[in-house]
């Protein structure tokens, strides 16, 4: 009996002790990893975007102003000397910012990631996949940037952004914009096509991960790209929408995705508090 | 053998060890059980936010949600028994008009609420605003009031003016305040809380059903306000048409689906500001165009001092709008034919104008006769006749 007991006690307490030493094995022969995060921002030629004052100007000749931008980026790699992509946030996926809500400025991305040197990172701009289906965020503010199923095909989706603000129109009237984009919809010839318009961007910039320490990413967008390369965007031509009208989403899409984004300064936290 | 009859002992004290933590997490709950109350689950509605707006030191429990109910249908909440000097909650948040007064109001003539007379204010005081209807209260984490005055960034404790004294529970912070503050405020019961107090707790019923709600029978000012706040957050609206056509148990008519087609397109463009998810409200605040010369003390700006908040209020949700006319916080449209004019062909240029409102320099998104009546068909399969009939809402028959 007492034999018996002992065997049986032997196997249940090798078992567990196995498989914690097995499970700590790998980790400790590995550099332990460090964290990174965003911090947005939103640039006009370089400065920091000064909200409500008709102060810009635009490639097109119009003078605006910008009252609020409230856009998602989503799916982010970092991406190695070789060109290989390390995927992030695979919990978190997308991030909302918005302009108007601090917080959301500040994007602590919850994996560990391997420490090491990056050649950069990449994301999409917007939202793809099951992430732009109707329904799929349920709580403000994230649920607010809902894109009409009647807009957006089967699926809906959300706005990957609205940059909302004023021009001077022709009669020198301070008039609202709102420079809207998701998924577009183009009918042509009795049939509908809709037009995803996310895209992807890639940023070079040298990144170093330290174990135990934060990376800290200035990313910023640089709004007057929306706006200029290679389409010059009149307000005065586009109106006050263009949810409807893929044809201006799509010279926007353009632009942004040729410089509206930019690394502009990584720093290094000391202490890693995870 | 020694290691063995070591590891006997070791695995002894484990078990040992884990039948304490088990038996005395267990035991606890046993004895105490029997006084805790059930906790009350809100229905899980598909496509509905997660994130429930419930103080973490006010869990919604079936008695308290149902002593809220009493408080809230109890017009001696005012302080006094006397037929002529009742009034609470339910006098003015009427159930068949989602908990508005509504403009066929005998009381409130055109939907206008005063508090109770008094010698200072025979009349009784005019409330500043026109109402808010109570539902879906649970899930809006973005103030309340017209102009989000109540909210968890709010510092603020207690009042001069009402001679309630800086320190907890008299917060701005959530559903509760609403209570405190209602209850003081000339404008609204322009009661005693003292008074409140020791009205309810005079009355048989009341110290039993606080003690099933919160384990004593001390009634307090704390107390209440956290029951009738658990009713509020229990009211929630989800059956109207246009909820049961999303969820594939109704059909819109022709009229409310082209109605349905333009308030969801950048043409007519209510969803922005109104909502593209089912509660039909973002609990955002704009200027939405009414005016171009603004005076009001209670807009957004006294909140947020944000000069582009000046004129600006909450988006309602625009459920159940068929039953709470008259509209906007001044009530100064008698119907939904005159909001579907005003933002048709009737809006004004200011400087603080919302972007959003993008067709202000045309005075408005231009609607044909056919597409306001297709809107307003719409808005019209926006009533939840459910919720307006749930007897769990409703006041209890044994009430005078
Ligand atoms: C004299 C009429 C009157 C009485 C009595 C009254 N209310 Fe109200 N209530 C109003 C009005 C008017 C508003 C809108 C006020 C505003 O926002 O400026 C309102 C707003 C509210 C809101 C905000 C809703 C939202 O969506 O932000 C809540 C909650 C509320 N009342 C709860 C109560 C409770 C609880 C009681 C009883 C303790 C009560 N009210 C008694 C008239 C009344
Ligand atoms: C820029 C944001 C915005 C847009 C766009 C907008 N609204 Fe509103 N709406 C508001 C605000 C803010 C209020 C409350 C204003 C107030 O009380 O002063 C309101 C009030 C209302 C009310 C009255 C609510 C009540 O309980 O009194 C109705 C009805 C309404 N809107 C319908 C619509 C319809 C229909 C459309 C589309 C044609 C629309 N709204 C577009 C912001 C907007």
């Amino acid at each position: 009996m007492r034999q018996l007991l002992s065997k049986h006690t032997l196997i249940f307490l090798l078992v567990p002790i196995l498989a914690l030493v097995s499970s700590c094995d790998p980790e400790e022969s590995k550099p332990a990893p460090g964290s990174l995060e965003i911090n947005f921002n939103h640039l006009e030629n370089n400065d920091e975007v000064v909200f409500d004052e008709m102060r810009y100007h635009n490639a097109a000749g119009n003078n605006y102003e910008i009252t609020e931008i409230q856009w998602f980026i989503s799916d982010l790699y970092l991406i190695t000397g070789d060109g290989e992509r390390v995927a992030l946030s695979e919990e978190d996926f997308a991030h909302y910012i918005d302009t108007n809500i601090e917080s959301t400025l500040t994007w602590q991305l919850p994996d560990d990631i391997p420490a090491g040197n990056y050649a950069g990172l990449a994301f999409t701009f917007g939202l793809k996949g099951e992430k732009n289906l109707q329904g799929y965020f349920t709580d403000a503010p994230e649920a607010n940037m809902a894109w009409p199923i009647t807009l957006g095909g089967q699926n809906g989706g959300y706005h990957y952004m609205k940059l909302n603000g004023f021009w001077m129109n022709e009669q020198q009237q301070r008039t609202p914009f709102n420079f809207h984009l998701g998924v577009g919809k183009v009918e042509d010839a009795g049939t509908t096509n809709f037009v995803q318009n996310w895209f992807e961007y890639i940023v070079s910039s040298p990144i170093t991960v330290r174990s135990n320490r934060t990376t800290s990413i200035e990313l910023a967008m640089n709004v007057e790209e929306w706006f200029q390369n290679p389409n010059i965007y009149d307000h005065n031509v586009h109106g006050a929408m263009i949810m409807q009208n893929q044809e201006a989403m799509a010279a926007g899409v353009e632009n942004g995705a040729n410089g509206g984004f930019s690394v502009v300064s990584i720093s290094e936290k000391n202490e890693n508090n995870q | 053998m020694k290691i063995t009859s070591d590891l006997k002992y070791l695995i002894i004290a484990v078990i040992a060890v884990f039948l304490v933590v088990n038996l005395s997490g267990c035991g606890e709950n046993p004895t105490e059980m029997q006084n805790q109350p059930t906790p009350y689950e809100l229905p899980d509605i598909p496509g509905f936010p997660k994130n429930l707006n419930i103080p973490a030191d006010n869990p919604m429990t079936v008695e308290g949600v149902e002593l809220g109910r009493y408080l809230f249908y109890d017009g001696r909440l005012a302080g006094s028994s006397h037929p002529d000097s009742m009034m609470t909650c339910a006098t003015c948040h009427v159930q068949k008009n989602a908990f508005e007064a509504g403009i066929d109001n005998p009381r409130f003539p055109g939907g206008k609420t005063r508090g109770l007379p008094s010698a200072e204010y025979p009349e009784g005081k005019e409330t500043p605003h026109y109402m808010l209807p109570l539902f879906n209260l649970v899930y809006n984490h973005n103030g309340y009031l017209w102009n989000g005055w109540v909210s968890e960034e709010n510092q603020k404790l207690g009042s001069e003016a009402y001679g309630v004294p800086a320190e907890e529970p008299f917060n701005f912070r959530n559903l509760e305040s609403l209570v405190w503050m209602t209850i003081e405020a000339p404008h609204e019961v322009n009661g005693d809380i003292e008074k409140s107090v020791r009205m309810i707790e005079s009355i048989d019923k009341y110290p039993p059903m606080f003690e099933k709600a919160f384990g004593t029978p001390e009634v307090n000012i704390d107390r209440m306000s956290k029951a009738i706040a658990q009713f509020l957050r229990s009211i929630v609206s989800y059956n109207s048409k246009f909820h049961r056509y999303l969820r594939q148990e109704a059909t819109l008519s022709e009229a409310e689906l082209r109605g349905h087609n333009l308030f969801f397109s950048e043409e007519a463009d209510c969803f922005h500001c109104h909502g593209g998810s089912i509660l039909m409200t973002t609990n955002e605040y704009f200027n939405n165009a009414k005016d171009s010369v603004f005076n009001e003390e209670r807009d957004r700006f006294v909140v947020t001092g944000d000069p582009l908040d000046i004129g600006a209020y909450k988006a309602p949700s625009l459920l159940n709008i068929e039953l709470t006319a008259p509209y906007m916080h001044d009530g100064r449209f008698k119907n939904l034919d005159e909001v579907i004019d005003f933002y048709s062909e009737g809006l004004v240029y200011s400087e603080y104008v919302h972007p959003l409102m993008k067709n202000v320099r045309e005075g408005g998104v231009q609607l044909s006769d056919q597409e306001k009546e297709d809107l307003k068909a719409f808005l019209l399969a926006l009533t939840d006749h459910q919720m307006v009939n749930d007897p769990a809402y409703s006041k209890p028959s044994d009430l005078p």
